[in-house]
């Protein structure tokens, strides 16, 4: 390993074959103890010493120092995790209920926030009812393992989240994959699934790529099959769709949807995850979703700033308008820059670099160091030749704050990449 | 290590990893997809094979690999070295 040690990656050392049960692979440590490669993974678990807003603190683990910057990296698309109508009711709740809910939801955690909560998700997405998760990997998780079992299909995006893998993992049923939005691909796969219990699973907004799924072709292929479908619409609630309803309201095909998922923890500005679908499967759910049978039920606190992010968020269009505003203008200064962003149809930016992982940290270093927390995306969690920055475009980002941030990306990334 | 090992190994992988492959002849210009393989299934015939050939070669040098072939090529070069 010595002569190629960077070529390596966390890809390599999943299986563990050292005979002590209680450390990692040998190699491993010598690769996460190489000093390039600690290096790399300074730029992760660096702390915030405010709250995720675009303009935060935080301690740099570069260098040790305490840094002001525009934070592009937080999931906080709709501002609302530190609204003050959020917090408020939050704190209302914090109040009334105290820290936690004391129970899983079956047996004593249910509080009547929760269900309110819940009741006012399913009316927003239309759909007969709702369950709420403490956590969105959870909710993913037991969705698809609540629902599905050994001998049925899962047709799932290759693209798709770990969550939806590992629920697919653990449900016991065929996974099988087509390639990234492609037609012919899922049709194929449909046809090996042909007569069984088959859902076909996708996401609203891709996370790495910032795409969407191609919905209206996708549904009449299921339909053809009599497949269900699963869509995933954690980066496109509160924000596709003429009310925000996600993307599935964006292409008209909600009623084609048979179970809508959604995360707490981005628009919402919260954390926890909701499955929204008939009241039968979400009454089965109830039954076998181990997330939300074994789990403590959410906060209370979290939950009752959530009710208020929700109206906030459908009372009027305001924030979302806002958000689409400030994507538009990043989108159209980082093409005239002439920067490859993919295929990004939303607030989620890619910035592809390519194949050189030296080239993507030093970026990232040197941005962090003149004021722009913009996270470096690595292989494996994308393919080695397409590494990124990936960008989270804000509705409370200010025209100044957008104009800083274009100005570092041309003189870190730009100005390099022309040599 | 001969290439045809090589390649025995990981098509002895591929019958154990996949389904309905017991009396099929794994034909190495063919990719693993070829045979229903899903990434999942590809990660685990890939390791399977590294760890009983004893070599260990980094993931991201395997990306544009396109048949089993091609993937007992590289893994003679990480045996040679």
């Amino acid at each position: 390993m010595a002569n190629n040690i960077l070529n390596f990656s966390l890809a390599d050392f999943f299986y563990n074959d050292n005979p002590d049960v209680l450390s990692p692979p040998d190699d491993f440590s010598e690769w996460i103890n190489n000093p390039i490669v600690k290096h790399s993974f300074s730029f992760f678990e660096q702390e915030l010493l405010d709250a995720p807003r675009v303009s935060t603190e935080i301690l740099s683990n570069l260098d040790g120092q305490k840094r002001q910057i525009i934070n592009l990296t937080s999931y906080n698309y709709l501002g609302l995790s530190t609204h003050p109508e959020v917090l408020q009711a939050a704190k209302e709740a914090l109040e009334k209920y105290g820290l936690g809910s004391s129970g899983a939801p079956l047996l004593s955690g249910t509080l009547d926030i929760h269900t309110e909560f819940a009741r006012k998700l399913a009316e927003f997405k239309q759909k007969e009812d709702c369950i709420l998760y403490s956590s969105g990997f959870g909710g993913n998780v037991g969705a698809i393992q609540g629902m599905m079992r050994k001998g049925d299909y899962l047709v799932m995006d290759e693209k798709c989240h770990r969550s939806l893998v590992d629920g697919g993992t653990l449900s016991g049923a065929k996974m099988l994959f087509f390639a990234h939005n492609d037609m012919d691909s899922l049709q194929m796969m449909l046809e090996k699934a042909k007569g069984k219990r088959t859902l076909v699973v996708v996401e609203g907004v891709y996370s790495m790529d910032g795409d969407l799924a191609n919905m209206p072709e996708i549904c009449d292929l299921a339909e053809q099959y009599g497949a269900g479908i699963f869509i995933d619409e954690a980066h496109s609630t509160l924000m596709f769709g003429e009310n925000g309803r996600g993307v599935a309201e964006h292409f008209g095909v909600e009623d084609r949807v048979g179970v809508t998922f959604g995360t707490l923890s981005k628009s919402f500005g919260g954390v926890g995850g909701f499955i929204c679908a008939n009241k039968d499967l979400i009454r089965y759910l109830k039954g076998y979703s181990s997330p939300w049978n074994f789990s403590c039920a959410p906060s209370p606190a979290v939950s009752g700033g959530l009710i208020k992010a929700l109206e906030v968020a459908t009372r009027d269009s305001s924030l979302r308008d806002k958000m689409w505003e400030n994507t538009r203008y990043m989108k159209k200064n980082l093409l005239d820059m002439n920067l490859d962003l993919g295929g990004t149809k939303s607030q989620v930016i890619p910035i592809i670099i390519g194949n050189s992982g030296e080239k993507l940290m030093t970026y990232a270093e040197k941005m962090q160091k003149a004021g722009l927390f913009l996270q470096p995306v690595d292989f494996p969690a994308v393919p080695a030749h397409s590494r990124r920055f990936r960008m989270s475009v804000s509705s409370q980002l200010t025209q100044e704050e957008m104009d800083t941030t274009l100005s570092i990306i041309e003189d870190v990334i730009v100005k390099d990449m022309k040599n | 290590m001969t290439k045809e090992k090589v390649i025995e190994v990981i098509a002895e992988n591929i019958k154990e990893n996949l389904d309905d492959l017991e009396n099929e002849t794994i034909d190495p210009m063919k990719s693993m997809k070829d045979y229903g393989a899903n990434s999942l299934d590809m990660i685990e015939v890939v390791s399977c094979s590294m760890r009983e050939l004893n070599i260990k070669v980094p993931r991201a040098e395997l990306a544009d690999i396109e048949n089993i072939d091609q993937l007992a090529d590289k893994f003679m070069e990480h045996a040679d070295a």
